[in-house]
């Protein structure tokens, strides 16, 4: 099979990175994260980011128009939502199947962001299989394959000696012929795919969730919770988003920024009504959301097991384990 | 086409419809800014202020109609505005009302308050295509006399409907008033008109949908035929900012109208 040499790893981003806007897992500011490419930064190719890669895609945030007030006048100017090819090497398949449940959200059910589809449809992914699964890593309970990534272009896979390469889709065929000559025969096999030792028993869960909305097992789960939102910003999933406005340079721009289920005000009404007034509804909404209603409105979880909720929660909230109690409880 | 920007449009007409609520008659150099169905919602924006969801309240051939109640900084900021003021557009969104379903049909329709505006798109479809439809009815309360909206087409209007009537009642009366004085559950029981063949839409503040709800049950209404709207906190319009759901529902898309066979399946949350 075709491959990278490890020694000629650099010198292939290289040859990327001139012809393409390329982004590689990188660690800056003490901050793992897809970073523009450059010869002085390492790829880290380690584990997965602590950043997903959806910022890519959906920025922290975005500018989506301007305007102009002058007395009962009012004038909007659209900015064009363009972006340049690019290239992202090195997304792993949890964030490779993240990213198709973004593609759902925001390209699917009758309206087409514009925003996400410009970058989306401009963007390469060399995806990297995952040879180690660290501690809080629980794809393969959530279907995702920790070896494979059916949705990327190109599939990696990393030996001894360098990392395979193969395509998946027709641009990724065209992508490796561009860059054939950077390419070598590589002796090495495929390696296994890891096994995650922390698992999430997921089997008749949706339905067993549809019958405990009103269950008294959400007050108990979301005692610790100090509704931080941590976990929505870092997962690869969550797509919420607000609409507001600022001043930038004389102009005012509306914008939109990364929102969280997690806050008081995400659901409060002008009147003051809050359909979900307190923490429990939050907490309730944020695990129904990626374990029943994602796959009751788009066919697949919400959550791929990428583990970054676990890591950083401060309360230490684990999914694993409430998807675990949740099982354990009476409907 | 994007649609998370709006069209501008200019405020040509205002209707003070009680001290808190205007109609707003909104316009472009194009005539209307698209053509909803009865039902549908529109995201209404003064671009400096914010932007909010509301229902059209109705439309002409040249113009939609917004009726918003002053509840928070947007809303006050276009009770503010003047005639001329041009503010944005988007939309229309979400299912509206069933039409194909109330063909054919008796019409009753329930309101309180600021619930009537939602209603009065559907009321004034069925009234501009009135052959379409049976008997029109129309049950409407306020807290009082002055809290009224659409006095017009309440008292003016709709009664000269042929087949149409309009009862109204005020929780508390003034020394003009001489209609009914009584809670709006309490005056469909008293009205009582027979489930036969109608479908009934109510729209409303939640306490007064709760017990409009129990009358029905007790007078016979089937869910299948109690159509109502719901309302969420709204940014996108269009089923990606996350916050409108209620289950795997998203209010902007899905709803805002649901028969009440469909609500009891959604969860409790709204
Ligand atoms: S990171 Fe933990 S504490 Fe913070 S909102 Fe999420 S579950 Fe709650
Ligand atoms: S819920 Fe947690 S584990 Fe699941 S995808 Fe989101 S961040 Fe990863
Ligand atoms: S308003 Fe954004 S999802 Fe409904």
């Amino acid at each position: 099979m075709k491959g990278i040499k490890k020694s000629q790893l650099s010198n292939f981003l290289q040859q990327v990175s001139a012809k393409y806007s390329l982004y590689v897992p990188a660690q800056v500011d003490g901050v793992t994260r897809f970073q523009k490419y450059s010869s002085e930064r390492e790829p880290f190719l380690t584990a997965n980011t602590q950043l997903s890669p959806k910022e890519l895609f959906f920025p922290q945030t975005e500018q989506l128009y301007c305007y102009e007030t002058h007395k009962q006048e009012v004038k909007v100017e659209e900015l064009a939502a363009s972006s340049e090819p690019q290239v992202l090497f090195g997304v792993r398949p949890c964030d490779m199947q993240a990213i198709g449940v973004l593609d759902d959200v925001f390209l699917g059910k009758g309206y087409e962001d514009v925003y996400y589809r410009a970058k989306r449809a401009n963007t390469l992914i060399i995806a990297l299989a995952c040879s180690q699964a660290e501690a809080t890593c629980f794809c393969d309970s959530m279907g995702v394959d920790p070896a494979f990534a059916p949705q990327a272009d190109l599939m990696m896979y990393e030996t001894e000696d360098g990392y395979l390469i193969e395509a998946l889709s027709d641009q990724g065929k065209d992508f490796l012929q561009e860059f054939s000559s950077a390419l070598e025969e590589l002796r090495s096999e495929k390696p296994q795919a890891p096994a995650c030792e922390l698992k999430a028993e997921t089997d008749g869960l949706v339905e067993k969730l549809q019958k405990m909305f009103e269950h008294s097992v959400w007050a108990e789960l979301s005692r610790k919770c100090i509704n931080c939102g941590t976990c929505t910003y870092l997962c690869p999933t969550c797509h919420c988003f607000d609409i507001e406005s600022k001043t930038r340079g004389g102009k005012e721009v509306k914008f939109r920024c990364w929102d969280s289920c997690m806050y008081k005000e995400y659901t409060l009404m002008a009147g003051g009504h809050n359909p979900r007034p307190t923490k429990k509804e939050r907490v309730r909404q944020r695990f129904l959301h990626k374990l029943q209603y994602m796959p009751e409105r788009y066919g697949k979880w919400g959550c791929v097991g990428c583990g970054r909720c676990i890591d950083k929660c401060p309360v230490n909230l684990d999914i694993t384990k409430v998807i675990r109690e949740l099982r354990e409880v009476e409907a | 086409m994007n649609p998370l920007v709006p069209i501008i449009g200019k405020i040509s007409k205002i209707v003070d419809e009680t001290p808190d609520t205007k109609t707003f008659h909104v316009t472009t150099s194009n005539g209307k800014p698209f053509t909803p169905l009865p039902g549908q919602l529109a995201m209404v924006s003064l671009p400096a202020v914010g932007e909010a969801m509301f229902s059209i309240s109705s439309q002409g051939d040249d113009h939609l109609e917004f009726s918003i109640k002053k509840v928070g900084m947007l809303t006050e900021a276009l009770h503010d505005a003047e005639v001329g003021q041009e503010i944005g557009v988007r939309g229309p969104y979400g299912n509206g009302f069933p039409l194909d379903f109330c063909k054919g049909k008796d019409m009753l329709f329930i309101g309180g308050g600021i619930g009537l505006a939602p209603l009065r798109s559907l009321i004034n479809y069925c009234v501009a295509n009135r052959e379409d439809f049976g008997n029109l009815q129309v049950i409407y309360g306020a807290r009082s006399p002055a809290d009224l909206c659409f006095k017009e087409e309440l008292f003016e209007t709709w009664p000269k409907v042929r087949d149409m009537r309009v009862d109204v009642t005020v929780d508390k009366g003034d020394e003009n008033w001489q209609g009914n004085v009584g809670f709006v559950p309490a005056f469909l029981e008293q009205l009582n008109p027979s489930p036969e063949g109608k479908v009934t839409v109510t729209c409303g503040p939640p306490i007064m949908i709760k017990f409009v709800l129990q009358s029905l049950a007790k007078m016979n209404y089937q869910p299948d035929n109690i159509i109502t709207t719901l309302e969420m906190r709204m940014k996108c319009g269009v089923g990606k900012c996350g916050r409108c759901n209620i289950g795997s529902c998203y209010i902007c898309l899905d709803g805002p109208v649901f028969t009440l066979t469909q609500l009891n399946q959604l969860p409790n949350e709204y």
